[in-house]
């Protein structure tokens, strides 16, 4: 599955080259005169979303009440849940702490695919007929949505999860499921579960503002769904490169992180 | 060493009105609400993830010398605000800003995604914000 992962994913920047075309054609709604009839109505109907977006910083939180993670308390946890986020020791909210166990930043995990949105780096939606790829400056992670299909019946839980997708009018909606549980759902330490179902519905809510209404739902962890709204704006910078680099990170912790956590200096 | 001597040096502490910022990691262990200026020699500069590093040496009140920690953005925000790998090189004389550690260590942050605190470079200002 993982190298069929590739093998779409090497077909998609082939044909991003192709896509100028696409979005000008969903952009007037003009049908390809080279396409078939239900192609060019397929690809009519999508709206075009390709660019690159900024994520603006802040917004640690996913609780759609309190986005700086104020009250991170707050969110309707399970007891399961609640133990997680208790052990939490997160890098931004009111538990804060530079002596923070977050596995994201100490081994270099991924960080999951809703703290994607967090960090303040681009991502570049690419749109093609049968799929949609989401790259993101910030690990260069990658994500593949498989248009207007069913969820795979048999896979590995994993840090991205299994996506699906489909346009309703002028919005892509995608469904995740099949996480594993090693990432936090956000920069807060709320955790998640392996029960993780997301659903995105990204629109352009303006010619350079894409808004995602991003909604959580997870048995395991909450009592109950909520959606957080995020705003990203276009960007005219070239997609660039940010790493987790185990080497580079420990010069860091040792020379910056470490001596602002010792004691104090007498 | 020698080279190292410094021409000029100053600590100044002063209060500013807290300011949103971002780091990868947070600013939990930062006292934003105060800014210290050094001047002094850059001695080393680490420009990579997940965030620039540079190495000042500058001398307290008292003259002690210190070897100062300034903690920046990433090298892809830092670019995108107009510095490059080459702004500041070891040797460089600067007087810089930053917030402090809390505990008193000589380590601060200097830029986020959101702030990039004053930095003259052998006389020449590099962009703000």
């Amino acid at each position: 599955m993982m190298r069929n992962r590739w093998v779409h994913f090497t077909v998609a920047i082939f044909a991003s080259s192709l896509l100028v075309p696409f979005a000008l054609c969903a952009q007037t709604g003009a049908a390809s005169k080279s396409g078939s009839a239900s192609q060019s109505s397929a690809k009519s109907q999508a709206p075009d979303l390709s660019g690159k977006w900024m994520i603006a910083p802040g917004g640690a939180s996913l609780d759609p009440a309190d986005p700086s993670g104020t009250h991170p308390d707050e969110l309707p946890m399970t007891p399961w849940a609640k133990q997680r986020f208790d052990a939490a020791k997160p890098p931004f909210g009111a538990k804060g702490t530079f002596a923070q166990n977050d596995p994201e930043q100490i081994y270099c995990d991924p960080p999951g695919m809703t703290r994607l949105y967090q960090y303040p780096w681009q991502f570049s939606i690419v749109q093609t007929a049968a799929d949609v790829y989401i790259l993101f400056e910030y690990t260069h992670a990658w994500r593949l949505i498989t248009m207007n299909q069913l969820h795979a019946k048999d896979f590995d839980p994993t840090w991205l999860g299994d996506s699906v997708g489909k346009y309703e009018g002028d919005t892509l909606v995608i469904d995740t499921t099949g996480f594993n549980d090693k990432s936090w759902l956000d920069n807060v330490g709320h955790p998640h579960s392996d029960q993780l179902h997301t659903v995105e519905r990204f629109r352009r809510a303006a010619q350079d503002t894409l808004q995602l209404q991003l909604t959580i739902e997870d048995p395991k962890a909450y009592t109950k769904p909520f959606t957080a709204v995020r705003n990203f704006k276009l960007s005219s910078f070239p997609l660039g490169e940010t790493m987790c680099s185990i080497s580079e990170d420990d010069s860091f912790q040792k020379n910056i992180m470490d001596k602002t956590v010792a004691a104090p200096s007498k | 060493m020698r080279n190292r001597i410094l021409l000029v040096f100053s600590l100044a502490t002063t209060l500013i009105a807290a300011v949103p910022a971002f780091a990868h990691h947070g600013t939990a262990g930062y006292d934003m609400s105060k800014v210290v200026t050094l001047t002094g020699t850059v001695s080393k500069v680490q420009w990579s993830n997940p965030h620039i590093y540079y190495t000042i040496d500058a001398k307290d009140e008292s003259g002690n010398l210190q070897h100062w920690s300034l903690e920046m953005s990433a090298p892809l925000l830092l670019e995108r605000f107009g510095w490059t790998k080459d702004s500041i090189k070891e040797g460089d004389q600067v007087v810089a800003e930053a917030h402090p550690a809390k505990n008193g260590a000589p380590v601060g942050i200097s830029g986020t995604a959101t702030f990039l605190l004053k930095f003259v470079v052998n006389g020449k200002p590099l962009p703000s914000r």
